[in-house]
């Protein structure tokens, strides 16, 4: 699975990197999920697989792969060996086939 | 006439620092004595001014508005960028910028018809300048770094034939425009194979990194643009390998010149294939480019 998919205009792009660069957004996202979710002009499935953990399904969206992978960092851990090694393991996971790794 | 006096090609992968510690010790070899050999001749070089290309990883731009190429024009860099510390597992560095060099380099980009663009605020840096910066110890020297962050993973991505042209006028420029005692520096900062983000995370393409490090290294800049491509480096890692095309715009600009490797190595943990290049600047070396 490459770039083949990417689909410049998917609005989980926007939502990935306004989670690295705020702080305060990734907090709010720890917390109420829902209510950032609601600030980006998502699609119904693509809101979905969001809340589902779905990779596979957002990258069949178009969202581009090195972005799913901050976001897999971004929502199971971004620490060297730690958290970013089951972000990498939950990634893998859903894009070999399992889908949904919530 | 300016002059390039070091040219080198390297790899960025946040578990150089990270998880360096816990490899295994034939693995630490190679890589400490990669970057340790690449310090050594940066240092050895009196360069006056390093300029790095190093594929940006979205990091600054958003997907809507990316650029191909994005010139750091602070004076001073400071990094990493908060978001990637713990990604990295590395210190917090300042290098002291040239405000100068970046906005020369910006204007003689554009004379020569190259697009890019330019910030005078800090740039966002994860892996892609914080490890070659901390592992040749560019923050130690004391030399003036100018970061250029690019495009090698957004499509339409520019392709060797493009990154060539861009070191070409690169070249160019470094010998044209800049004062004529200057002592210049070219590192290409990423790969080798690796695909961060995708299905196959953990794949390592050993058999086209020893082709590519044997390629780099025997400046066939002919065979290098003809074999070199997107397809092939996608197949290598798709979404990551790509970002070799940072050291075709060094190689560009240096023109066909022989060099030496460090030794390459593989660890799973790294994610990505590890040996780097030094390429040989001495003044009596010809300089041939490939068309």
């Amino acid at each position: 699975m490459g770039l083949e998919k990417f689909k410049a205009s998917l609005a989980t792009h926007d939502l990935v990197q306004d989670l690295k660069w705020s702080p305060e957004l990734r907090e709010e996202f720890a917390a109420n999920e829902a209510a950032v979710l609601d600030r980006y002009p998502l699609r119904k499935d693509e809101r979905h697989a969001i809340e589902t953990r779905n990779f596979l399904a957002l990258y069949d969206l178009g969202l581009h792969p090195y972005l799913g992978g901050q976001f897999a960092r971004l929502i199971f851990g971004n620490e060297a060996g730690k958290g970013a090694t089951v972000a990498v393991n939950k990634l893998v996971e859903s894009l070999q086939g399992k889908g949904s790794v919530a | 006439m300016a002059e390039i006096v070091y040219a080198a090609g390297a790899p960025h992968a946040p578990g150089l620092i990270g998880l360096l510690e816990a490899a295994p010790a034939d693995v630490k070899d190679v890589v400490i004595n990669t970057y340790r050999s690449l310090a050594d001749a940066m240092a050895s070089a009196r360069a006056d001014v390093l300029i790095v290309f190093a594929n940006d990883h979205l990091a600054n731009s958003r997907v809507r508005t990316y650029p191909d190429f994005l010139i750091g024009m602070a004076a001073e860099h400071r990094g990493p960028y908060e978001w990637f510390k713990p990604w990295i597992g590395c210190e917090d560095y300042t290098v002291k910028g040239s405000p100068e060099v970046a906005a020369a380099l910006f204007d003689g980009m554009t004379k020569r018809g190259i697009r890019m663009f330019a910030q005078t605020e800090n740039l966002k840096f994860d892996d892609n300048i914080s490890v070659p910066v901390l592992l040749t110890n560019v923050a130690g020297s004391g030399i003036p770094m100018v970061p250029v962050l690019q495009n090698c993973t957004v499509p339409p991505i520019p392709d060797q034939r493009r990154c060539y042209e861009v070191g070409k006028a690169l070249g160019d420029f470094i010998r044209d425009d800049l004062p004529a005692d200057m002592r210049v520096a070219l590192l290409g900062s990423g790969g080798l194979s690796h695909e961060p983000g995708g299905a196959r995370y953990y794949f390592i393409d050993e058999e086209f990194d020893r082709w590519f490090l044997e390629l780099v290294a025997s400046g066939d800049h002919e065979k290098l643009l003809n074999e070199l491509t997107l397809e092939k480096m996608e197949a290598a890692g798709s979404g990551g390998t790509a970002e070799l095309l940072a050291w075709v715009v060094v190689l560009g600009a240096i023109g066909s010149k022989p060099g030496r490797s460090f030794g390459y190595t593989v660890h799973k943990d790294f994610k990505c294939g590890v040996g780097g290049v030094l390429w040989d600047m001495s003044p009596n070396m010809p300089k041939l480019r490939a068309a």
